[in-house]
């Protein structure tokens, strides 16, 4: 009983119980407010990255496999399986319409890619009804269903803008949002004057750097962009991308390895992509998967009968040089099968029935796919976590070094507790004596000092834990008011190439932060605790 | 008062045969007690007289159970008879420390000379101290009125009715002995021990605390067996020792004398 009347009476009476309060909810405070922005962040990243990805890919690299649809027809009739797509994934080189060439990964994908990725959702030109949500003067182009062919007329209108010459854009290059989002989706465009679909590529919003991305999120295409010809004039024309084509160059290979000539394609630019994670949207480029398949001459053929090595050989049925002897059919080839997991089954049991998908599948075919030894030597059925290792592991990395920081401040929070706490005990050593003399057990003193911290714990935590998460919760309104009223930018959209700092406390985290603190606290009131419960009650009474 | 003789001749309530204290400061030993042998017989009010420095608070210290006296004799004027301390038929010096405390808080009621009372608590407060201690939580809250009813009686009885919602540092020195005085007794113990009780307060002020030690001996306060309370009251002062029925002489930790308080008084 008088523990508690003097818990309340020592809390209410004097300053320090309030300065240990404080210190322990900022630490608090700190602590979950930086873990759940970096661990908010990590996730933000997991799910951005994967967003083009498949849960598990099963990949024989550069050269390729054959019998990919019958690999996907047996994996998408197991159960852990919703879905599988193959893909072509090779190292290529893309000229942009203002001549820069940038070396990038070209990818080969089709419709069934959209099934284990979020492309459709990733595609940047489309109809959009609701403004982004840091867009608040509406100023994305994507609102205006006008706006393709308002850039069109003024094209065609201006010969010439500010002296310069302004080359009108092709025939048909700009269509409507909804017209751009399906040939995303097809990653074909409609040739004007044939009507018949062309194969088309959609590259990276970031790969050209032409189209600007604004602090509200959304993207500005400029509307000129100017080239240097040849002749050494300078032209003028449309600098919105998808109005405009791409050249894709690829480096062939042959079965063992060894580079054929290059090839290229001229193709349009159907849509842009964007997966909101600056790496990916700056060196990618989507193609059709048949499209890539002759670019590196991967699609179906036949395997012919070496011929005999006189070149000046006659067919005497001909009389002509003889035709090569067909002796297979060469299926065509992708180099990644990527496979989606079903809901409720994780990436590592999706890897496991792919591997034993492959087994058969690679016993079956034996000798005209790399065998099941080759790919789990080579690591080449894996899960999209461990593909990005090193990238997640170093946002685990910075996310681990900031908890470290934290912990030493926590550290250096829990011995000023203790500090505090021992002068309180020191100051109210007389009282312990008073307290002893009356028959209070030296327990019931030591408990009394415990309770003390334990209260300040609670009390410290629930406080800081509160304002973590009042900050977290509205943390991008506070940013957006420091930016209105003092002009301070932490958080540059441009610099994490996300819109949002992330603001969600997990519990979990709450719950290790708040249980810390209390620990602390309690840590902090036993040692005084217990040299109160083991002073001598007649030197206590002596104590000046 | 003729009663001492026959008063001394009931069993003693308190008993203390050859108490030895030493003190150890680095490697010098300070002998403080050597050998006290005293006893209190029930009712009796029994002054220690000494200089200071001459062990007084100690011996008291020791009998209340706050402090332990040193295990063997070791080397007083009355050696061979093993030390020990006796509260009617219990040995202190054989208790644990729970039997101890509940000793403290039951049996014994202290009086300091600096009132030692808790500064955070309100008059009231400080007084119920010991009785949250004897009843624990519970016990504490159920019989709260009640509680609260006996320590404003007490208070009241010390001329403090009209105080008991003020802080100690509110209070005079003589109102903050008398809190003390209350917070000892709250508890009915059938032992009052008294640390010069006031050496901190001028001549009249002392008198009427005196006054008011000598009124609980006898009075019939609320709660109360029949019985006499018993007083031991440390004291340097011959006028005050004189209000005692017995004086115990103390000098450099040995008993030298004793007479009755008259007698002292008239000295
Ligand atoms: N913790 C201690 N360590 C060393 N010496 C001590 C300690 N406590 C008391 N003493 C010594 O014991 C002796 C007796 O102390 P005590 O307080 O019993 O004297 P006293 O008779 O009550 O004196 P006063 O009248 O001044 O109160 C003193 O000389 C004191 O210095
Ligand atoms: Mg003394």
């Amino acid at each position: 009983m008088y523990q508690s009347l003097l818990t309340r009476r020592y809390l209410f009476s004097k300053i320090m119980p309030w300065l240990a309060t404080i210190a322990v909810a900022l630490c608090s405070f700190l602590t979950l407010t930086s873990w759940s922005v970096m661990g908010g962040f990590l996730n933000v990243f997991l799910q951005i990255g994967r967003k083009l990805e498949g849960d598990v890919s099963i990949t024989w690299p550069t050269v390729g496999f054959g019998r990919y649809d019958e690999l996907i027809a047996r994996l998408e009739k197991d159960p852990a399986v919703e879905a599988a797509a193959p893909m072509i994934r090779g190292f290529g080189m893309i000229s942009l319409p203002d001549d820069r060439a940038f070396g990038v990964t070209v990818q080969g994908i089709d419709e069934r890619f959209a099934k284990v990725s979020g492309y459709a959702d990733a595609l940047h030109w489309r109809p959009l009804e609701e403004p982004v949500k840091k867009d608040v003067n509406q100023e994305d182009p994507r609102l205006d269903a006008e706006w393709p062919r308002r850039m069109e007329r003024d094209l065609r209108a201006a010969k010439e803008q500010g002296g310069r010459p302004v080359d009108p854009p092709p025939l048909g290059s700009f269509r409507t949002w909804e017209q751009m989002y399906a040939d995303g989706l097809s990653l074909s465009v409609r040739n004007p004057r044939t009507g018949v679909a062309e194969p088309a590529a959609v590259p990276g919003i970031e790969l050209a750097g032409i189209a600007q991305r604004q602090a509200g999120g959304w993207y500005r295409a400029p509307a000129l962009i100017g080239t240097r010809r040849s002749d050494g004039q300078d032209r003028w024309s449309s600098g919105f991308l998808p109005s405009r084509s791409v050249v894709i160059n690829m480096l062939p290979v042959d079965a063992s390895g060894r580079s054929l000539t290059t090839t290229s394609i001229r193709l349009p630019v159907a849509n842009e992509f964007r997966a909101g994670f600056f790496e990916v949207d700056k060196n990618n480029v989507f193609i059709p998967l048949a499209t890539m398949q002759k670019l590196l001459k991967m699609e179906a053929g036949e395997r012919i009968e070496p011929g005999s090595d006189d070149p000046f050989a006659i067919d005497p049925l001909t009389g002509e040089p003889p035709k090569p002897k067909v002796i297979a059919d060469v299926p065509a080839k992708v180099t990644t099968v990527l496979v989606k997991a079903r809901a409720g089954v994780s990436a590592e049991e999706l890897r496991e029935r792919c591997l034993a998908v492959y087994q058969q599948f690679a016993a079956d075919f034996d000798g005209q796919v790399p065998s099941f030894q080759q790919m789990v030597q080579g690591r080449n059925i894996s899960t999209w976590e461990r593909n990005f290792a090193m990238f997640i592991g170093q946002v685990k990395r910075e996310t681990v070094t900031v908890l470290m920081l934290l912990t030493i401040i926590s550290g250096v929070c829990s011995i000023l507790i203790l500090t505090i706490f021992w002068s309180m005990v020191s100051e109210k050593t007389k009282d312990i004596g008073i307290l002893r003399s009356v028959g209070c057990s030296s327990l019931g003193v030591a408990w009394l000092w415990l309770r003390y911290g334990l209260v300040i714990g609670v009390c410290g935590a629930g406080l800081g834990l509160l304002m973590s998460c009042l900050l977290v919760w509205n943390i991008n309104e506070v940013h957006d008011w420091l930016g209105r009223t003092l002009d301070i930018t932490v958080w540059s959209p441009e610099t994490y190439y996300l819109p949002d700092i992330p603001s969600t406390v997990e519990f979990s985290k709450a719950a290790i932060v708040g249980g810390a603190a209390l620990g602390f606290s309690v840590l902090g009131a036993l040692i005084p605790a217990v040299r109160a419960a083991r002073m001598d009650p007649v030197r206590a009474l002596r104590f000046e | 008062m003729n009663a001492t003789a026959t008063i001394s001749a009931t069993q003693p309530v308190l008993r203390a045969a050859n108490v030895c204290k030493t003190y150890r400061m680095g490697r010098v030993e300070v002998p403080v007690l050597r050998g006290v042998s005293i006893e209190v017989a029930e009712g009796e009010w029994v002054a220690i007289l000494g200089a200071s420095g001459s062990g007084k608070s100690t011996l008291m210290h020791i009998l209340g159970g706050l402090d332990r006296p040193d295990r063997g004799g070791s080397g007083g004027s009355s050696g061979g008879v093993a030390p020990s301390v006796w509260f009617r038929d219990r040995e202190l010096t054989g208790m644990t420390e729970g039997e101890i405390d509940r000793y403290r808080n039951e049996s014994v009621g202290f009086v300091f000379q600096f009132y030692h009372l808790l500064p955070e608590l309100t008059v009231v407060e400080n007084v119920l101290l010991p009785t949250m201690r004897k009843f624990g939580k519970l016990g504490f809250l159920r019989r709260r009125g009640e509680l609260m009813q006996q320590a404003g009686t007490l208070l009241e009885s010390f001329g403090l009715g009209h105080r008991l919602r003020h802080r100690p540092s509110e209070l005079s020195g003589g109102e903050r002995q008398r809190t003390a005085i209350a917070r000892a007794l709250i508890n009915n113990p059938p032992v009052l021990l008294a640390d010069e009780p006031t050496g901190n307060l001028d001549h009249k002020t002392g008198a009427t605390i005196l006054d008011a030690i000598a009124g609980t001996r006898s009075g019939a306060k609320p709660g109360q067996s029949g019985r006499p309370r018993t007083v031991v009251m440390v004291t340097h002062d011959l006028e005050v020792a004189a209000r005692a029925d017995r004086v115990v002489t103390l000098v450099d930790g040995v008993v030298t004398g004793e007479s009755a308080g008259r007698e002292v008084g008239a000295a």
